[in-house]
């Protein structure tokens, strides 16, 4: 296979974090020094974490879409736990919302059955198809009629099949969704509506079953993107989503629907949005993420440690709009380099704004530098993106 | 009949150099062609429809045999290629409604235009590629169809836009081309399908009133195989009179099932496109035999029952072959015969897909912008540089 001479996903993160390297000799700035001495004498030389070319052993494997899901420790705070998988996770957090909620409803296409991705299962005969019912298949449709149900105050849970099809109904969210509030001077809104959608590369998903387009929806104020990581996280998220005043989407990493399995709370239980989490503390370097790329993003760190000696510090993103800026940025002051990486497309990604976001509130938080120049040194936000 | 296979025998016992398709030829005389009846469609806000009999010559139902029997083979080869894991992705296969792909060719001219969703497999065939050409751009080699970077959904020929992976997104598509038509002035008319599911996108709504308003030469095709992927159409459409929802904009619901059929609608919505009227709407009443795609077994949201009553009763190609052979148009035999071929083709199609390299790495880049000269495209990290030709 040609694509062979693609790097893995161990080397791009192996080389990630070479180019932070590498530009930590360039600046040789005061508290570099430390680092750069331990790095040369580890024997890195330029270019020995390049791609080799075209690896004939690897050209069954997945390159571009490689990753370990790594689980986190049971939970022991949220009651008795199950095991179970993102989807059977989503299916639970939808589960006790209809439970709770008797204005929630359920509604897309093929939700009825169970749905495409088995998220939806056994709830139209547990709730009833007055709850849990199908519509056709128009997305503009479906949304618009979510936003309809919410401003009366049901609480709407809309599916989209997949992220990639979401686009016939961005204006509905954009234009109707995101501003009902305001526009109405806090009259109406339609917080009780939750979209969810598959998002995210899958291996053989080509052009329309793999698309992440979280930036695009990042661009509007009045909505929520939120996107976990695991089956733990998926639940507490969807809950607070569902639950939060606010209309909100939720993107579900389709490739984890199977591959993630954890112990999960079987009570409800919510992770609070617009908070970012810091799931492994580091001292050199912190590395950003969100959905799948956490867990490459960790596999990246255990490799960093282990042939750089650099220690890594892992935030989960969560929320994506609104962002958490103070858990990133106090992160980035400890650590003085910031490396982020998504799926997305880099251009125009999230991650061009976590960048200039990071970059602009270090110059104006630490009061003792005034001169752009000179912050920009001593605090060395260093910045990187990977993309996937 | 018997007297007639009794000479056959005869005849093939002693030939001794000439092939024997020559030799059941020479020894039977079929008629040149032969008039049959078929089904009226129903009308909506058309005066006249379509004629209830048409005319079907020896050597054109000879000629629809065998693309009918290739596109079968076909799919049924990708069938089995998929299982074999040597197609990946998405393959949607069009196995049952060979009739429409067909039927629909052989009412148009090879300068009119076609666009479709992703059952498209059929109409790249009859559009005019190769078989090996399908097979290689489903398996992804250099010698498909788009260079092995499209797939099973993202197929294109000449007057064939594809291939599209997003239900609807062709319908206006289709209504645009139908205005070049119009603008270019050359008597071309756009074939432009959709099905049962995509008909409640708002899109098509979007595109029947442009058509209608500015009177396009749009034929709007919806090939109603009763299920929008595991939904069925009582569940999905207020109302299932595909034909009807153009409302301003005139219908006919066909028989998706005969090929005669369908061709006759398709000569007639053409000509009335032709004679400058506007947009008409077809309504092909069909089935696939497989599910939506290779990941549904197509059989949670309907009988086993039902698909083998459709196979028996409605085959198109079986309809078809019984009625070339009832009428003297052609003998089993050498129906036969053209199953043999076509059954050598399509293996030797297979083995040329399986075989054929995988296009070049360097193109992986190529064709994101039209730009002279050439740029860089970043890959998965900063240091996969793909170069951008175009």
């Amino acid at each position: 296979m040609e694509l062979s001479s693609l790097l893995t996903r161990r080397r791009v993160g192996m080389a990630a974090a070479a180019s932070t390297a590498g530009r930590l000799l360039r600046l040789g700035a005061v508290r570099a020094e430390g680092h750069c001495r331990r790095l040369r004498r580890a024997g890195l030389e330029r270019g020995f974490l390049q791609p080799t070319s075209a690896g004939k052993d690897a050209a069954q494997k997945r390159h571009v879409a490689h990753f370990t899901f790594q689980p986190d420790r049971e939970s022991q705070e949220h009651g008795q736990t199950q095991k179970m998988n993102l989807f059977q996770a989503v299916t639970s957090a939808l589960d006790n919302s209809l439970a709770k909620d008797p204005t929630a409803v359920i509604f897309g296409e093929d939700v009825a059955f169970g749905g495409v991705f088995r998220c939806t299962v056994g709830l139209r005969d547990k709730y009833g198809k007055d709850r849990v019912f199908n519509t056709p298949l128009c997305e503009q449709g479906i949304v618009g009629f979510g936003i309809g149900i919410a401003v009366t105050g049901a609480t709407a849970i809309a599916e989209i099949q997949f992220a990639d099809y979401i686009f016939p109904a961005f204006d509905q969210i954009v234009n109707e969704a995101a501003k009902y509030r305001y526009r109405s001077g806090d009259l109406f809104n339609c917080g009780s509506l939750t979209i969810r959608s598959p998002w995210g590369c899958v291996g053989h998903g080509g052009l329309y079953h793999s698309q992440c387009p979280e930036a695009f929806f990042a661009h509007c104020p009045g909505i929520k993107v939120v996107i976990p990581r695991s089956p733990f996280q998926a639940k507490g998220l969807l809950l607070s989503c569902i639950e939060d005043k606010n209309p909100c989407i939720f993107f579900e990493p389709k490739i984890l629907y199977r591959a993630a399995v954890e112990q999960v709370p079987v009570e409800p239980y919510t992770i609070p949005l617009s908070q970012a989490e810091v799931i492994q503390e580091g001292s050199d370097i912190t590395l950003v993420a969100w959905g799948t790329q956490v867990h490459v993003i960790r596999e990246v760190a255990l490799m960093a440690r282990e042939k750089l000696g650099v220690s890594c510090e892992i935030i989960d993103l969560r929320t994506i709009i609104p962002w958490d800026v103070d858990t990133v940025c106090k992160s980035v002051i400890k650590t003085g380099r910031l490396l982020i990486s998504h799926e997305a497309p880099l251009t125009g990604g999230f991650a061009s704004e976590i960048s200039s976001t990071v970059q602009m509130l270090h110059t104006r938080r630490n009061p003792i530098h005034f001169f752009w120049e000179d912050c920009y040194l001593k605090l060395f936000s260093h910045l990187y993106h990977g993309y996937g | 009949m018997r007297k007639m296979l009794a000479a056959v025998s005869r005849v093939l016992s002693g030939a001794a150099q000439k092939p024997a398709s020559r030799v059941l030829v020479a020894s039977r005389n079929f008629a040149n062609d032969a008039t049959f009846e078929i089904k009226k469609c129903d009308l909506h806000r058309l005066e006249e429809g379509p004629p209830v009999t048409t005319v079907l010559t020896r050597e054109d139902g000879l000629k629809y045999y065998r693309m009918m029997q290739t596109v079968r083979r076909m799919e049924l080869k990708a069938d089995q290629l998929y299982k074999q894991k040597i197609i990946r992705g998405f393959c949607h296969l069009c196995d049952g409604q060979e009739a429409c792909c067909v039927g629909l060719e052989a009412g148009i001219n090879p300068t009119d235009h076609l666009i479709t969703a992703y059952r498209a497999h059929g109409f790249t065939f009859t559009r005019g590629l190769s078989v090996r050409e399908i097979l290689a751009e489903l398996t992804g080699r250099r010698g498909g169809c788009a260079k092995g970077k499209g797939g099973s959904m993202h197929m294109y020929a000449k007057n064939f836009y594809g291939g599209n992976g997003i239900v609807g997104a062709q319908v206006p598509l289709g209504a645009g081309i139908a205005l070049a038509c119009k603008y270019n002035g050359k008597d071309e008319v756009c074939l432009t399908l959709y099905g049962d599911g995509a008909a409640n996108q708002g899109q098509i709504f979007e595109a029947y009133n442009m058509a209608a308003l500015w009177k396009l030469p749009c034929i709007f095709i919806c090939e109603n195989n009763r299920y929008g992927m595991g939904t069925s159409v009582e569940r999905a459409a207020a109302s299932t009179d595909y034909y009807k929802r153009g409302d301003f904009i005139p219908g006919l619901r066909v028989d998706g099932m005969d090929i005669l059929c369908v061709r006759e609608a398709t000569r007639f919505a053409a000509a009335h496109c032709r004679s400058g009227k506007g947009p008409i709407l077809m309504e092909l009443q069909t089935y696939r035999y497989h599910g939506h795609s290779m990941s549904d077994p197509g059989v949670s949201y309907r009988t086993r029952e039902e698909i083998q009553e459709v196979r028996s009763k409605s085959d198109p190609i079986m309809l078809l072959k019984d009625r070339m052979v009832n009428n003297n148009l052609a003998s089993v035999e050498e129906l036969k015969e053209i199953d043999v071929e076509v059954r050598k083709e399509i293996e030797d199609a297979a083995q040329f897909a399986t075989a054929d390299p995988e296009p070049p790495l360097e193109e992986l880049g190529y064709h994101i912008y039209s730009s002279d000269p050439p740029f860089e495209v970043r890959g998965a990290n900063q240091w996969i540089k793909f170069k951008s030709v175009s």
